[in-house]
């Protein structure tokens, strides 16, 4: 038992490192840098910065998130590129580099030509005293760090050229930087060494890597803040987790409540109109897609329009915390009532299934028709005998109905708006908040692997006639 | 067991009465599956379903089926096929007037005279059911209303049909392929039956990253900048090719003794793992972040990555079907004739294997329809002016007083997703062969 505890845990590295690349290969392709979501979000939005300032800026928040570090221990890559790409923080400007070095393979020119619109940049920034000069050149080249297509790079290089000569300080001070930018692009084409690019290249980059740093941070429990407002992740889902935890529990708890005497009295009169009621109600629940009903409640039974306004509107309600307990409590509950039915009939209808499945399986068995054969009451029989035996797998259920549940409310807390994990998950998957993300789909693995785990070691433990070790193998 | 025991009944029962075709394994399941009143009219509607999806431009379109116009006769909708593939097209007079605003002289129009994209506008704003499009003229009624663009429901309800029936099909295709081949990898060869040498073993190892450098590395700027489908088939060729290269060398390798040395590999592991791992992902947190990730929104996105999540049920039926089918006698005489290992694999023992998959796929498609639906309804994945089932849903919640769009959608992806599930059910049910009689 325990060597294969042991084997089924370890089972749990690979898969959980399978969701974290993913998860972290998902977070890397997704378009957007999370550098400028977050310096947008801070105070220094609107404010106009110099070149320097800006690029300080940006450096202190990409070193604080960890984006100054190679992404993986290491990369697959041909010779053209070097192995100091990362080092360009700006993300748009470091995928357009690996855009150009793809088309031409000879990274020294490129970077070269990368190097002169910089310097052109720079002295632009410094010559403060030709703004309406300045103003017509500068947008070309911001546009050239971002263009590798052939055509679009020679207009815009045209175009600066001309916005230079245009003004005779500007003309004094950068006519050369502008011609050599032509001609350093030039010698990019001319000297291009696609061959290189065939040539395939393996780069070490070591334990520093935004990856590894991520992932040790994760198991020792660090689960990083939030790109959206700082929050540390573990306090936002801590909150969410509350909401959560209620519905899904109270939803899980009704659900049994009623599928157990449901169940039970469906296999004792089979084939009754009770069960045939019953088996046809039961599946047409199974059937009804939770955010139709959902939606359903909410247009018919939440609002005024029908006469039935009958529950309050969407939310958790907002009663302030000094309020007296039982008075909060209701509130509560008044706004969770519809949610939780939603939760509760898919379950009700899985479960009711199982319990009659498992009770029509013990109702044949011989030790049954002993017990009416001695005479005992319907009562005893159909719970103390039949019943306790067809237990087990409804235990077990409950443990690979936990993970099932939480996934199906994420559905429900959207649609009602609960600032539970769904709603969580939901919004931060849109607003490309990758810590958040991160770390719910590895703890959604977590919660799945050991719902699974817990489902196989309790059937063990209820049922003496299963057995893990491999010795009992036919 | 039974299967067998029934087997040598039927063989029996041909050789008394000279009948062959009359009790084929396949009347037996027929005749099970319509004991099964709800699964055989299940069938049925799913039939409809399918002439729906099918047919769908003849049923719901803003053009007329025939129409004369300036004396000269039209086939609009038979044409729009013809100009789809680049064959024909539009007289200017089409595209610069909307078609349900010429005068013609006689005209026959589609059922529902709306196509699913069509923007009625003297009904915008959730006209209710049974608006009509001019006063009067009840030709063109919208018998279940429109949402705030003006368009119409019933028309975007039958186009929804053709994107549920093809999310569901190709996504489980998909898995059915991907399931089906792993499965069957895993329970046929098992941990132990599966030998390859050394040297090959090696270079396939080799081959993947290879595969990865050639396929898509060093062609990163083509498959960006070229068209996409023709580079990607490039790529595919050149992976290919790199496979059967390497497995050439290996071939020749293998002569060295070291080299050839054979090595098991243990496939059903391996594939036992891969179903572990796939099962433990969070599937629908999964979906929610590839999809919000993907900035050119395309429905066949959506069913490529459903399917390429939701094997793992198919590969476990797979497998557990073919370790049944591995024993049987007549896979025994296929070995002993000489086929080969791929050929019994692939042309004796996946066929018979494939009945029971059906039931996975009956459910999966089930469940596939109800993803798509459900990504639709939360707005991504799905381009915003197609129109599926989920993202006429999602109109409701903006007003509350449209019932029309809360109810029809819903009830649909409800019928269709009750109608796979009793499909699976009644599959269940024939296939069991403990109810055989």
């Amino acid at each position: 038992m325990l060597r294969y505890l042991i084997k089924r845990i370890l089972i749990f590295i690979p898969t959980l490192l399978v969701i974290s690349l993913l998860a972290f290969g998902l977070s890397k392709l997704a378009p957007g840098d999370p550098v400028e979501l977050i310096n947008r979000g801070g105070s220094l939005g609107g404010v106009e910065q110099s070149l320097p300032d800006a690029d300080r800026i940006y450096q202190e928040t990409a070193e604080r998130l960890g984006l100054n570090k190679p992404s993986f221990y290491l990369a697959l890559s041909s010779v053209a590129y070097p192995d100091t790409l990362y080092r360009f923080l700006r993300r748009d400007q470091r995928e357009n580099l690996s855009k150009l070095t793809a088309q031409y393979g000879n990274w020294p020119a490129i970077e070269a030509y990368y190097h002169r619109i910089r310097q052109i940049d720079l002295a632009l920034d410094s010559l403060k005293e030709r703004p309406t000069a300045i103003r017509n050149v500068r947008p070309q080249l911001k546009l050239l760090y971002l263009s590798y297509r052939d055509q679009r790079i020679n207009s815009l290089i045209d175009q600066v050229g001309a916005g230079i000569a245009a003004d005779s300080v500007l003309q004094t001070q950068l006519g050369p930087a502008a011609a050599r930018l032509r001609s350093d692009y030039e010698t990019i084409k001319e000297k291009a060494t696609p061959a290189l690019l065939y040539i395939p290249d393996i780069k070490w980059y070591g334990l520093d890597n935004q990856y590894h740093q991520w992932l040790s941070a994760f198991l020792s429990l660090d689960f990083g803040r939030s790109y959206i407002d700082g929050r540390p992740v573990a306090d936002k889902m801590a909150d969410a987790l509350r909401w959560t935890i209620v519905i899904n529990l109270a939803a899980i708890f009704v659900a049994y409540l009623v599928a157990i005497p449901l169940g039970v009295f469906s296999a004792i009169w089979k084939d009754s109109a009770f069960d045939r009621s019953s088996t046809l109600i039961l599946f047409i629940l199974y059937s009804l897609p939770n955010f139709w009903i959902a939606t359903m409640l909410v247009v018919f039974f939440t609002t005024p329009e029908y006469g039935m306004d009958w529950f309050p509107s969407l939310g958790v309600g907002n009663m302030p915390a000094d309020a007296p307990f039982w008075q909060r409590l209701l509130d509560a509950a008044e706004h969770l009532i519809l949610p939780i039915f939603c939760l509760t009939y898919g379950a009700l209808a899985f479960i009711s299934r199982q319990v009659r499945g498992g009770m029509l399986n013990v109702i044949r068995q011989d030790y049954i028709r002993t017990a009416w054969a001695k005479g005992l009451d319907a009562r005893q029989v159909i719970w103390k005998h039949a019943f306790t035996n067809a237990l087990f797998p409804i235990i077990t259920m409950f443990a690979t109905l936990f993970p099932a549940v939480f996934a199906g409310s994420v559905v429900i807390e959207y649609i009602f708006n609960i600032p539970g994990m769904g709603g969580l998950t939901v919004g931060a998957i849109f607003q490309r908040d990758w810590p958040v993300v991160y770390t719910i789909l590895m703890l959604a693995a977590v919660l799945t692997m050991a719902g699974i785990l817990i489902a196989d070691l309790l059937y063990a433990l209820v049922d003496p006639r299963v057995s893990y070790n491999n010795s009992n193998k036919p | 067991m039974l299967i067998g025991v029934k087997k040598e009944q039927e063989i029996a029962a041909q050789l008394s009465t000279g009948k062959g075709k009359g009790q084929s394994y396949w009347s037996v399941v027929r005749q099970q599956f319509r004991k099964n009143r709800m699964a055989v009219w299940a069938l049925r509607l799913l039939y409809v379903l399918l002439f729906v999806a099918l047919t769908g431009d003849f049923i719901a379109n803003e053009k007329p089926l025939y129409c004369k116009l300036e004396g000269e006769t039209h086939f609009p909708v038979f044409r729009s096929y013809l100009v789809g593939v680049g064959l024909a097209d539009w007289e200017a007079k089409f595209f610069q007037t909307p078609w349900h605003e010429h005068d013609y002289e006689t005209a026959v129009w589609p059922p529902v005279p709306f196509s699913a994209s069509t923007l009625d506008i003297s009904n915008a704003n959730y006209a209710a059911p049974g608006a009509v499009r001019k006063v009067g003229d009840y030709a063109f009624t919208h018998w279940l209303g429109t949402d705030e663009l003006g368009r119409d429901v019933l028309a975007g309800l039958i186009s929804g049909t053709r994107i549920a029936m093809l999310v569901g099909i190709v996504a489980m295709a998909i898995a059915t392929l991907i399931g089906g081949i792993l499965g069957a990898l895993g329970g046929y060869f098992g941990d132990e039956r599966f030998k390859l040498s050394r040297a090959r073993l090696w270079l396939n190892l080799l081959w993947l990253p290879l595969a990865y450098f050639y396929g898509f590395g060093s062609r990163s700027f083509s498959l960006q900048e070229g068209p996409l489908f023709t580079e990607l088939l490039i790529s595919l060729g050149i992976i290919l090719g790199l496979f059967a290269l390497l497995n050439a060398i290996g071939s020749l390798l293998k002569r060295v003794p070291a080299l050839g040395k054979e090595v098991r590999i243990p496939l059903d592991l391996i594939v036992m793992r891969l179903i572990e791992i796939f099962n433990s992902i969070p599937a629908l947190l999964l979906i929610l972040s590839i999809v919000a990730i993907i900035e050119e929104k395309s429905i066949f996105y959506i069913m490529a990555i459903i399917g390429l999540i939701r094997w793992t049920g198919i590969a476990r039926f797979m497998r557990a079907e073919l370790l049944r089918v591995r024993s049987l006698e007549y896979i025994e005489a296929a070995q002993a004739l000489g086929y080969s290992e791929w050929r019994t694999l692939f042309r004796h023992a996946m066929p018979n294997a494939l009945t029971p998959v059906l039931i996975t796929i009956a459910f999966g498609i089930a469940s596939a329809i109800l993803l798509e639906a459900f990504l639709s309804f939360l707005g991504i994945g799905v381009p915003p002016d197609e129109v599926t089932w989920g993202s006429m849903l999602n109109g409701s919640r903006s007003k509350a007083s449209a019932w029309w769009l809360a109810v029809f959608p819903g009830f649909a992806i409800f019928l269709t997703v009750t109608i796979f599930n009793l499909l699976g059910e009644g599959l269940t049910d024939a296939l069991d062969p403990r109810r055989k009689q």
